[in-house]
């Protein structure tokens, strides 16, 4: 199998080689330039004219390209025009926002999800069952941003429970513990708001798996040899429905990753999401091609690490 | 052949025993009053939206600002559904919206599929390298951060209107469908009755897409229905975060996001709320009629 | 089956009444004084006329109560995206950024009327005409934050900064050049600028190539701000951008100094016992970030004193809220529509006025320009916050805005008559005007894509013109988006024949930069002698005397609106919502409660 794992590693440098060259063009053919924003009456135009044969606008883009991938390599992704500092500097900051939310948002995720997931397939029919499912169809069906906004309003600006701007209260000291709890209490609202939206498959896919699972051979064979109806519950079926579910992780990685740019727009989160939108705006060329890269990387990653966890959890799926 | 065993959680969850006709279909629909209510509420609410937008409204008289009607309440002065700040009827803007909304969605649709159905089965049919080419490329689009990259396209295309969205997303949504038919295609390929076919020499053509198909067809219904649901909610995301529809062209994205202005999500709801629930709605429906179908195309699950 | 449909009946209503629970309280004061303009408009509409209601929003307020000793005033920065953290007035490029710096600002002149330069700040100014020599002179015994004295190698090395090899900002410019000696000291042939001399420890002489009016709004390439050389001297200039004495803890000479910061979301700053005008009465201030869709709310609860600027589109949600007092003042910029009228020839680097451009008939631009109903506009869109346009130089300007101009007002009948008598006449009977060879005439507008209700305006405007027989199009089908705008007209795009656009005029109203012959932003590209004659009036030496220098900007607006190349359109107020903790304020330019005056009366917000 680790073959196999180090042969998609492998694979991953061309799709990530052709990506750049994608983006890159893709970047370059938008109307404007990071410049374009500084027009005032009291800017040079002369002078704007300076900045952009300096920073190589006027060069050919297979040149352009060449100096961005080279340097690209030695993992210097350039400057951005906005932020007027290192690209790696500005991601890397913006990433481990978007990173802490992802990461509670997906423990939240499972945290709920699961019991449900289980609660509806073993009362499978009942009362119980019928709202859960209710429940995922509705989480599937609303749109997103609306269930967002509407979190906001309520719980943010009108109960006032939660803040609505930013990721951390000033006054604090980094390092204290009231600063990481700020940083949580942060957090919690759009990664509650995320995950109550981001159950649907894992509840759907874990009801289904259960009630397969009662009539599954094994269970029979159990419950004929007079183990109790809870122990087969806890001790076979949980477990074989369960194991699977890890292999979620990485789609539900790959899935908030792409949500965070509704998410962090509409909390005004300052995250990779909201990164990536206002670079579009402000044409900030370096930042959205290391970007979009980032994600590639990233969705590769999630899927071969599903694949990966879904081989170990169930033999029966080889991944060669 | 590295994928050609490949599987990921989703084909390993919509794992179908052999391909089931129509009958099927409309025997599970059948059994499943809600899917059926469901069913049919889509068909009604459709039909009725493009029937009020093509005939009855006008949308010259509902895009016209009135201003004396600014922020008119619903009811009052003959507006149903109220006025927006620009005194426009919000009836009209929600039907127009719907219109737009579901039109792009179908389009999209039919667009990502007819590509990806036909790819898929050329793929899964003759294998080796076709296969092998396309499969380099599909593997190389699926793992786009696609939304990113529309995003990108959005801003470079000059004249940006329906057309132009409809291509745009489709361009980036045929690949799972691509995959999914080329797997069973592959394994239905190696059945007796294509080897059959072949041997009496029927074109390759016939073969696909008159022996073939059809016996995908119950996998691709289910499969076609939950991309309109995902293609609706891509227009209505699309234009949420502004990279849409123009406001002049109402789409049920456009609408929702008036709301990102608080004083009109909390005092002016028949803005945007009577969207976001046809959303809500269609949704729904069209989850419940998925569900069905996934069902009828999966002999374990079926109620009858 | 018929449980889950309620089940999901009552969800959607559960959503509806918790919304309308939240909304209930604010409803309830909101009612009557929603229910007011609802009937003015209906009044005006039986009278078949309109009557403009103006808020009349003062610039100064003050409130009851002891001033508390310290305090922290919370005050936000209004903006969608986080703020970039150029704390440096040499470096920096986005305006949020010198929001902030505001508090700690370092600059050297204060300016009074009309933005000239008085003597009642840090340092003064003394100009020589006749030599083109300028004195900068530091009057206080002035400290930074640190304690160190500002001196005059702390005047000179600004200039340094900029003029560098390795400065990469945009203050480099023509202007800039005007100091003698930069190029050299620019092209490393120099090791000084030649044209700065230091005089003694507290003042400088600068010598220019030519002196204007401008160099009184600190133009011609002086530099209004000091900068902290014994912080920053060992700091190759290359590297100055990333320092953390640009970034992180800049040393400065305003009422406050940088604290804490989180990067790109909020500024803790303290009081700075050194300022030169007294230690400040608040113990700090806290700038955070708040987006646009979330200030009302923000100041309705009492999260924050006061806003950096409010969205003029939202104001139905301050306005009536009893925790604040909404203060306005006239905004250095307006809106105007222009016509294209020729190309920018890149080679020779002017502008060239193409005869036979289709907009070329200034019978047909008036026509438009009377067309617009803008009274209707900027009273029912803007809330009477931006109010019709009628020159090109904002009302700040007090000695050079002309009151009795009239500008275009909305006359849809003369526009009509001025249409038929230049020739544009329905030909063919279907409402819409055709060329005068009796051609299918149809307009292609570009406008910038902004808030929902931009959109609207622009179909209003559209409405109007078609009123009086004008079929205009959007370029491109819709609302174009800033970059993409600004890079259309910049390079005369043919789609183009009209443009919605503003300008900030800054705080010299010079329009050289906009409509003189070279000048790339002159868009209309519109020139013609007796324009040149009259913009180089504006800045020539005899306008050093303001009476002078109003003269010539009337005789230059009464040829602009003659000439009708460009069409005002809006003169803005900003507005900024004050928490009623705070005990005065005045935000009138010019007499703007300096920071270290602010005081507070309670402990908190008022809620």
């Amino acid at each position: 199998m680790w073959k196999t794992v180090i042969r998609r590693i492998l694979i991953m440098i061309p799709q990530l080689f052709i990506l750049s060259l994608l983006i890159f063009i893709l970047a370059k053919q938008m109307p404007g330039d990071p410049f374009t924003g500084l027009i005032t009456p009291e800017t040079d135009p002369n002078r704007i004219e300076e900045l952009r044969i300096k920073a190589g606008f006027y060069d050919p883009w297979y040149v352009q390209y060449y100096n961005w991938i080279t340097n690209a390599a030695q993992g210097d992704f350039g400057q951005s025009y906005t932020h007027e500092k290192p690209v790696a500097s500005i991601i890397g900051d913006r990433a481990e926002k978007t990173f802490a939310l992802a990461l509670f948002s997906v423990i939240l995720v499972y945290l709920i999800a699961i019991p449900l997931g289980v609660i509806a397939g073993r009362y499978h029919d009942t009362f119980v069952d019928k709202t859960i499912v209710l429940y995922s169809f509705i989480s599937f069906a609303i749109p997103a941003f609306v269930l967002y906004l509407i979190f906001v309003f309520v719980f943010g600006y009108r109960l006032m429970w939660f803040p609505t701007s930013g990721t951390v209260d000033v006054s604090l000291d980094p390092g204290t513990w009231e600063y990481y709890w700020n940083k949580f209490y942060h957090l919690l609202l759009p990664g509650i708001s995320y995950a109550i939206l981001g159950t649907t498959g894992i509840i759907q896919y874990l009801r289904t798996e259960i009630i397969d699972a009662k009539t599954m051979d094994y269970v029979k064979t159990a419950r004929s040899k007079g183990i109790p109806m809870k122990k087969v519950y806890s001790r076979h079926i949980f477990r074989n429905s369960l194991l699977p579910i890890a292999a979620f992780l990485g789609f539900t990685i790959t899935g908030l990753l792409g949500g965070s740019i509704f998410i962090e727009s509409v909390f005004a989160y300052p995250g990779m999401g909201k990164l990536f939108i206002d670079s579009i705006l402000s044409r900030d060329y370096s930042v959205i091609t290391a970007l979009v890269m980032l994600y590639g990387f990233l969705a590769l990653l999630g899927s071969l690490l599903s694949d990966i966890i879904l081989s170990i959890v169930d033999p029966r799926i080889r991944i060669d | 052949m590295a994928n050609k065993n490949k599987k990921t959680v989703e084909n390993f969850k919509s794992e179908s025993s052999p391909p089931t006709g129509i009958q099927v279909v409309l025997r599970e629909f059948k059994k499943d009053k809600l899917a059926m209510f469901s069913f049919l509420g889509i068909i009604a609410l459709m039909v009725a939206v493009f029937v009020i937008a093509s005939w009855i409204i006008d949308k010259e008289a509902v895009m016209k600002i009135n201003l004396i009607e600014r922020f008119t309440e619903p009811g009052v002065s003959g507006y149903i559904l109220g006025a927006d700040e620009a005194g426009r009827d919000m009836f009209g803007q929600l039907i127009i919206g719907a219109k737009n909304s579901l039109l792009i969605a179908i389009a999209i649709t039919i667009l990502a599929n007819v590509v990806g159905i036909t790819l898929g089965i050329i793929m899964g049919y003759y294998g080796g390298f076709i296969d092998n080419f396309f499969m380099r490329i599909i593997d190389f689009f699926i793992t786009l951060p696609t939304l990113m990259i529309i995003i990108v396209v959005v801003t470079i295309v000059p004249k940006y209107g329906i057309t132009e969205l409809i291509f745009i997303i489709a361009a980036f949504q045929w690949m799972s469908t691509a995959r999914l038919v080329r797997s069973k295609a592959l394994s239905e390929a190696r059945r007796d009755y294509i080897s059959a076919s072949k041997t009496m020499g029927t074109s390759d053509f016939a073969i696909m897409f008159k022996g073939l198909l059809p016996n995908l067809s119950s996998l691709l219904i289910v499969e076609v229905t939950l991309n309109f649901a995902g293609n609706v909610g891509i227009e209505t995301g699309l234009s949420f975060l502004g990279f849409g529809l123009p406001p002049s062209t109402p789409s049920l994205g456009t609408l929702i996001s008036y709301a990102m202005n608080p004083i009109i999500l909390s005092s002016k709801w028949w803005i945007w709320l009577p969207a976001s629930i046809l959303i809500l709605v269609l949704m729904l429906g069209i989850n419940y009629v998925g569900q069905a179908l996934r069902r009828s195309a999966d002999a374990k699950q079926r109620l009858g | 089956m018929k449980k889950k449909y309620w089940l999901l009946l009552s969800t959607v209503f559960a959503i509806m009444l918790v919304l309308a629970a939240c909304t209930e309280k604010e409803t309830g004061s909101e009612k009557p004084t929603d229910k007011e303009p609802e009937k003015t408009e209906e009044g005006a509409k039986d009278e078949g006329g309109t009557t403009a209601e103006q808020p009349t929003l003062a610039s100064e307020v003050t409130n009851e109560g002891d001033a508390l000793a310290g305090g922290t005033l919370k005050y936000a920065l209004v903006t969608s995206s986080p703020f970039k953290g150029v704390f440096n007035w040499e470096l920096y490029q986005d305006k949020y950024d010198s929001e902030i710096m505001k508090f700690t600002t370092n600059v050297l002149f204060d300016t009074g009327e009309d933005f000239l330069v008085t003597d009642k700040g840090i340092a003064k100014l003394d100009v020589d005409v006749d030599n083109n020599k300028a004195t900068v002179t530091i009057q206080h015994d002035v400290k930074w934050s640190d304690g160190t004295p500002l001196t005059a190698d702390d005047l000179i090395y600004p200039y340094e900064i900029i003029g560098h090899p390795d400065y990469t900002g945009i203050r480099y410019d023509d202007d800039f050049q005007n100091i003698v000696g930069v190029v050299e000291y620019n092209a490393g042939k120099a090791d000084t600028i030649s044209g700065i001399k230091k005089i003694d420890d507290k003042s400088i002489e600068i010598t220019f190539k030519k002196v204007s009016p401008a160099i009184y709004s600190i133009g011609d390439g002086l530099w209004g701000y000091a900068a902290p050389k014994h912080q920053l001297k060992d700091i190759p200039v290359a590297d100055l951008i990333t320092s953390d004495a640009v970034r992180k803890s800049p040393v400065t000479l305003g009422a406050f100094k940088f604290d804490k910061l989180v990067d790109g979301e909020s500024v803790q700053f303290v009081a700075n016992e050194h300022h030169w005008r007294g230690k400040p009465k608040l113990d700090k201030v806290v700038v955070q970030v708040v987006p646009p869709a979330s200030i009302g709310e923000g100041l309705r609860t009492g999260q924050y004193d006061m806003a950096s600027s409010y969205p003029t589109n939202q104001y139905d949600g301050v306005k009536d809220l009893t925790n604040l007092t909404v203060l306005a003042r006239p905004e250095l910029a307006y809106s105007y529509v222009g016509f294209k009228l020729g190309k920018y020839d890149t080679n020779q680097k002017i502008n060239i006025t193409d005869e036979k451009a289709k907009m070329n008939d200034v019978k047909l631009r008036e026509a438009i320009a009377y067309a617009m109903d803008i009274e209707q506009v900027t009273e029912k869109f803007y809330q009477g916050l931006r109010s019709r346009a009628t020159g090109l130089i904002p009302p700040v300007f007090a000695s050079f805005y002309d009151s009795t101009l009239e500008g275009y007002n909305y006359d849809p009948e003369k526009a009509k008559a001025i249409l038929d008598e230049a020739g544009y006449k329905d030909v063919d009977g279907d409402g819409i005007r055709e060329d005068k060879e009796g051609k299918k005439f149809s307009i292609n507008l570009a406008s910038m894509e902004g808030s929902d209700t931009d959109e609207a305006i622009i179909e209003y405007y559209r409405q109007n013109w078609k009123e009086v027989g004008l079929d205009v199009q959007l370029s491109t089908g819709r609302l174009i988006e800033f970059q993409s705008f600004y890079e259309k007209v910049e390079m005369d795009d043919k789609e183009i024949d009209m443009f919605m656009a503003a300008w900030g005029t800054g705080t010299n109203p010079s329009p050289a930069g906009l409509y003189g012959k070279g000048a790339t932003f002159n868009f209309s590209r519109f020139v013609t002698d007796e324009l040149t004659a009259l913009l180089n009036d504006i800045d020539s030496k005899e306008a050093m005397d303001p009476a002078y220098r109003g003269k010539a900007f009337r005789a230059w607006e009464d040829y602009m609106f003659a000439q009708a190349t460009t069409v005002p359109m809006y003169f803005r107020l900003e507005i900024i919502p004050v928490n009623k903790r705070v005990k005065h304020l005045n935000i009138d330019w010019m007499n703007e409660t300096k920071w270290h005056e602010v005081e507070l009366v309670a402990e908190n917000p008022v809620k």
